[in-house]
């Protein structure tokens, strides 16, 4: 009886969290970006490193380093914020006429909750993103990768603590990243 | 006799030639092709005896003792 | 196709008498092939820093116009840059980014180079080429010249060309403010990791133009300083010294280089920045405080950004980079972004910092992005058959460049536009574009140092 409790409390978090990630997805789509905001942690970081071909055996070299080394992004809630605050102004020119995007979100795993799967507080979830971006007339980007979410319990609902978004390329084949992944 | 992969072979390990010979690597490139190693035995040519030269991988046809 | 697009360079295309630029030479396939051979091929390139391989064996690999190259630092300590193709098949014989390494062995027939770029294993080499190959003379391609100033490495194809020194003139100082430390030590830079790349669908030119000193694009930034990303935490992008300071363009005639630059009135001190960072504000005013006292005069020069020619940019002061720009095609440009910090700084300094650059530069940077979406479309909307017969106006402030401008006791050489009452000038893209032409008609060094005496007639 008890392990068939925690099968259903793995599935129930699983699906929690998932239905999180959707939503998150479906806010940064519909360009409701306030509300994408209040989904952060105040403390959240914001993390995309760069990655290098590298030889094998030499796992530590692929990505540059959080806080230390240049990223694509590493950042907090206050420069998250100014981002949002740019694209508002409608003079953002790479991103006015705005792009249209669709998040899609699979592959959702949940890695860990702690103190427990029945009592969650702080999640680890791992999923894959694919992002498509269409802009002006024929401006076409696709963006292919991991992401590696650290939720916490927020009341009823979950925050976004820190995000590691690991980029499926080296030179990276858009020309900006005005959005949000 | 499957091939063998001299990518990760360590210094000191000791090789076995095509042609019969015995070598000791020196160094390891790590490429997967070549390694820097010393002749222990030639039959082919003894004056090769200790001597250090590049070894292409097809040629590394065994592990010594 | 436009019917234009058939031929190459032609003079008329740069008409500074005019203050006009013809579109093609953005657009044309041919004009864009033949500055592969006239410029990249013979133009002094910015090639990586050498910070970036500090021990033997350290390998960067790097691009030299359109071509790969491998910046390495060989067994014996030697710093060479080879061309990345094997001398047999032509495959790259690096395709890592970095790393260190004893050889360079080709994934395709197996040959394998040393960090000196001697060619030092051929297979078969006894059976099959009966040991009468010339290794010596099957190395990896090198450069003809290479030159390592205050730790950044630049290299050039043409064996003719003058050495870098001489290449750079009276530009001299403001590549040495981005390499010197802020408190006015001589090469104190060093490069942070993680070197940023990404594409551009435009000419390599625009970036170079825009970075020569474009003053007048400003209002296309204005989104990133209404939401506020400054040094301090908030407010306009940059730093506050621009508002005390004499702005100036300089140009440097016959080189090709030209920037942005302040100079700060005699005896006074650059405006508090980092305010909401003690520490970082307290290093800054320990290193003005140190450069005034190890330069002088000197020190009331503050760096902004700039352009060596081809497609190098520099920016000595906030945020800290260097960019260069290499060509893919006509309608593609490969942006490199290396960014800066004074290696003996604090690390809580270095980190403050590289926040700041982060959200400036780059195709995250809040900044930058609004350069590219410019770039981007500028170049597409020029391209059509019509839209290539208008040429682009550049006659913003000619006829208006002094020499010997002096500040307050300070003389700053080269052709300058004072620009703190005309608030822009397109000064810096006629020296651009003038040095441009002449590199795309001299066929050789000696026409092409023209500050040897040689004659100019390019595009005037």
């Amino acid at each position: 009886m008890a392990e068939r409790d925690a099968r259903i409390d793995r599935l129930l978090l699983s699906q929690e969290i998932t239905d999180f990630l959707y939503r998150e997805a479906e806010l940064l789509d519909e360009r409701r970006y306030r509300e994408w905001l209040d989904l952060l942690a105040d403390d959240v970081r914001y993390w995309m490193p760069i990655r290098r071909n590298v030889k094998l055996g030499d796992d530590e070299g692929e990505f540059t380093r959080a806080l230390s080394d240049i990223n694509w992004f590493d950042e907090g809630k206050d420069t998250l914020s100014r981002r949002v605050k740019q694209i508002e102004t409608g003079i953002h020119w790479a991103e006015e006429p705005r792009s249209r995007l669709s998040h899609l979100v699979t592959n959702v795993q949940v890695q860990g909750a702690e103190p427990s799967l029945a009592a969650p507080q702080d999640v680890s979830v791992t999923s894959r993103f694919l992002i498509y971006r269409n802009r002006v007339e024929t401006e076409t980007d696709i963006l292919v990768g991991r992401r590696e979410d650290q939720l916490r319990r927020n009341g009823a609902g979950w925050l976004l603590a820190r995000r590691k978004i690991i980029l499926d390329q080296n030179v990276l084949l858009s020309k900006n990243l005005t959005f949000f992944i | 006799m499957s091939a063998i992969n001299v990518r990760d072979l360590a210094p000191g390990t000791s090789i076995v030639l095509a042609d019969g010979a015995e070598a000791e690597i020196v160094t390891n490139p790590g490429d997967g092709m070549w390694l820097f190693a010393r002749y222990l035995s030639s039959p082919r040519d003894p004056t090769l005896v200790g001597q250090e030269e590049m070894i292409f991988a097809p040629d590394v046809v065994a592990l010594g003792r | 196709m436009a019917m234009d697009d058939k031929r190459g360079y032609r003079s008329g295309l740069v008409d500074l008498r005019a203050g006009e630029v013809s579109r093609e030479i953005f657009v044309n396939e041919h004009i864009y092939a033949e500055e592969q051979e006239r410029i990249f091929a013979r133009a002094w390139l910015h090639v990586g820093h050498e910070s970036q391989i500090p021990k033997p064996g350290d390998y960067f690999v790097s691009s030299m116009g359109e071509e790969s190259v491998i910046l390495c630092r060989d067994r014996a300590g030697k710093i060479h840059v080879f061309l990345n193709s094997c001398r047999h098949r032509g495959m790259k014989v690096c395709r890592y980014d970095q790393g260190t390494t004893a050889v360079f062995t080709c994934p395709y027939h197996g040959w394998s180079y040393g960090t000196d770029g001697r060619l030092v294993g051929v297979p078969y080499f006894r059976e099959a080429y009966h040991s009468r190959l010339d290794k010596e003379k099957w190395g990896l391609v090198e450069v003809a010249q290479m030159h390592n100033y205050k730790g950044s490495i630049w290299a050039t194809w043409d064996p003719a060309a003058p050495g870098f020194t001489e290449y750079l003139g009276d530009f001299t100082r403001y590549l040495d403010l981005q390499l010197d430390g802020w408190d006015g030590r001589e090469g104190q830079a060093e490069v942070l990791g993680g070197i940023q790349k990404w594409l551009v669908p435009c000419n390599w030119k625009f970036p170079a133009e825009n970075f020569s000193g474009d003053t007048y694009h400003n209002i296309s930034h204005r989104s990133v300083d209404l939401a506020g990303i400054g040094p301090s935490g908030a407010g306009r992008r940059d730093m506050g010294e621009r508002d005390v300071s004499r702005k100036l363009h300089v140009c440097i005639p016959d080189r090709g280089h030209q920037t942005i630059h302040y100079v700060l009135p005699a005896g006074k001190s650059p405006p508090p920045a980092y305010l909401n960072a003690p520490i970082v504000a307290e290093y800054v005013r320990h290193c003005e405080e140190e450069r005034r006292r190890l330069r002088g005069e000197e020190a009331r020069l503050v760096g902004a950004p700039g352009e060596i020619f081809p497609n190098t940019a520099l920016l000595s002061r906030q945020p800290r980079t260097m960019a260069v720009w290499h060509p893919r095609s006509p309608h593609q440009t490969e942006c490199w972004r290396w960014f800066f910090v004074d290696r003996d700084a604090p690390t809580e300094v270095k980190h403050f910092l590289r926040d700041y650059y982060i959200r400036y530069s780059g195709p995250a940077g809040m900044t930058e992005q609004d350069d590219m979406e410019n770039w981007n479309y500028a170049h597409a909307a020029s391209r059509g058959t019509i839209a290539r017969r208008y040429p682009y106006n550049y006659d913003q402030g000619s006829g208006t460049a002094v020499t010997n401008y002096e500040y307050q006791g300070l003389r700053v050489p080269g052709e300058v536009i004072d620009l703190t009452e005309t608030q822009s000038s397109e000064q810096p893209m006629r020296n651009f574009y003038r040095r441009w032409a002449e590199f795309m008609e001299a066929d050789d060094w000696s026409r092409l140092a023209t500050w040897r005496g040689g004659e100019r007639k390019a595009a005037e």
